[in-house]
């Protein structure tokens, strides 16, 4: 089957989930403050698109993704390993890095508030250290477990620490590097929309709380497709295919999609 | 190793207090900026002599065992239903995945026109949130089984039913167990999101409030417990269903 033909089965679903929204709408069951008819929803996303501010709102959103990866994964990538390469350091510093984990995310606003206050730096501070915490996390882990007998081959044969590092210990803690990442967004964009309902006047979750006071259901049912389609498409055609490409290619262990 | 394992924790808390006391006094911030150690352990006493610390944290674990268990008792049941036909479970596929990326924080302003500010809005969003990564997982559980297996037994002759009980069932367990992981990990997320922006009570409720009034100690203590819980919940919770199910009878892990 084609790749149009597989995207058309995968759309018939939705296309039933559409027609039975219409028909529910339709019948007059539920009042159109409750439940906006598709076309309504249509039209408001048309509105929304034309005037700019869907598009607005989808760029504060995904920049400050954007800002969180370039800022988070180098560094926890970065740190993961220098901890994971200092043996006595690294069985203490994992258990406090899983408790952060297990902290990460929107937890994090009130004191984020209260450092930065409202506005964008709160709420990418969020994002920021969702990922950082966990990909650390996986990194120090992906590190510690890589056999000890690579590093001690390529040592043998003379190489250097950096040798270690780059062709052994880097490559062995991918999976678990790539896996923490593609988590780490999961977790991190849903804490960034529910931290921009709060703490900050442009992004997605703005756009649907802010909907939300009108009530304008019909800019919340746009807002929160957006959200979804969104994640598919970066799911599907940026995380999918970067793990695809890394280490599933190169025979390391996969993890179930 | 336990005992070992002990001395390192204690270790690490005393080691972090120290330093966390030290850089409180010593960084040239104002006070609500980063309150010492002494000043989370007050706030923990005076909440608790208070009962709002106990009553609050009642609240937010009520809620996600709540949660927890309609994913048990319903998600995991619907899900391994709609497994087990290849046509329904590819119909369902991209609604499940679609449905469950979007949050059921996302989900809360339209519930704030639905229900209003209150309790049902709260489990509602949770509810959500913990359900669908349970379904979803169950569902590819149960396609995941080899149809070697299914074909065996019913070589020996066996109903359905039997299929279902003795290959189906188990043979989902590893998913039903991520899925049940994710869900509530998820969702312990959007219930503390959902009572900041909805609740009168909870933790999230609790550290957002605080906020308000550059209680910065109570909203380090809020943090750690809400750390805390979730450790508890993965032990108490999610690792016995693991190691009743999955662990036990050898099923491959992850």
């Amino acid at each position: 089957m084609t790749a149009l033909g597989r995207v058309l089965r995968g759309a018939v679903p939705f296309a039933v989930l559409v027609a039975a929204w219409a028909a529910v709408t339709g019948a007059g069951l539920v009042s159109a403050l409750f439940l906006p008819t598709p076309s309504a929803v249509a039209w408001s996303l048309w509105e929304l698109a034309r005037d700019g501010s869907l598009w607005m709102n989808i760029a504060a959103s995904l920049g400050r993704v954007l800002l969180g990866l370039v800022a988070g994964v180098p560094l926890a990538v970065g740190l993961g390993v220098l901890v994971a390469l200092n043996r006595r350091l690294a069985p203490l510093v994992e258990p406090v890095v899983g408790f952060f984990n297990a902290l990460s995310g929107i937890a994090w606003l009130p004191l984020a508030m209260t450092w930065f206050g409202l506005g964008w730096t709160s709420v990418t501070f969020i994002m920021f250290n969702t990922i950082f915490f966990l990909v650390f996390f996986n990194t120090l882990v992906g590190v510690r477990t890589v056999p000890r007998i690579f590093e001690q081959a390529v040592r043998t044969m003379g190489g250097s620490r950096r040798h270690v590092i780059l062709q052994v210990l880097l490559p062995g803690a991918l999976p678990s590097i790539v896996t923490g990442i593609r988590m780490s967004i999961g977790f991190g964009w849903r804490a960034l929309i529910a931290a921009e309902m709060i703490a900050t006047s442009t992004g997605l979750g703005f756009l649907i709380f802010n909907a939300a006071n009108f009530p304008q259901s019909d800019t919340i049912l746009v807002g929160i497709i957006t959200i979804g389609v969104l994640w598919l498409l970066t799911d599907r055609l940026v995380l999918q295919p970067i793990e695809r490409r890394t280490i599933e290619r190169w025979g390391l262990v996969s993890t179930a999609p | 190793m336990t005992r070992q394992l002990v001395v390192t924790w204690i270790v690490l808390l005393a080691a972090v207090t120290a330093a966390w006391g030290l850089a409180a006094a010593m960084l040239p911030l104002p006070d609500y900026y980063l309150p010492p150690p002494t000043a989370v352990l007050a706030a923990l006493g005076d909440l608790v002599a208070k009962g709002i610390l106990p009553d609050y944290v009642a609240e937010s674990v009520r809620r996600i065992v709540l949660a927890a268990v309609l994913g048990l008792v319903v998600g995991v049941p619907l899900g391994l239903i709609l497994g087990m036909s290849r046509r329904v479970a590819d119909f369902f596929y991209p609604l499940l995945n679609f449905f469950q990326s979007v949050s059921g924080v996302a989900w809360l302003p339209l519930m704030l026109v639905w229900f209003g500010f209150g309790e049902r809005t709260i489990l509602m969003a949770v509810n959500y949130t913990v359900l669908f990564p349970v379904i979803f997982n169950a569902l590819l559980g149960v396609r995941s089984v080899p149809r070697l297996y299914v074909n065996a037994l019913r070589t020996l002759g066996a109903s359905p039913w039997r299929v279902a009980r003795d290959v189906l069932v188990p043979g989902a367990l590893p998913s039903i167990a991520t899925g049940m992981r994710l869900g509530l990990a998820y969702g312990w997320r959007a219930l503390i999101a959902a009572e900041m922006l909805v609740g009168a009570n909870g933790l999230g409720f609790m550290i957002f409030n605080a906020q308000n009034f550059h209680l910065t100690a109570r909203i380090m203590l809020g943090m750690g417990i809400i750390g805390v819980l979730w450790v508890a919940l993965d032990y108490f919770l999610l690792r016995p269903l693991e190691e009743a199910t999955v662990a036990r009878w050898g099923l491959v892990q992850r």
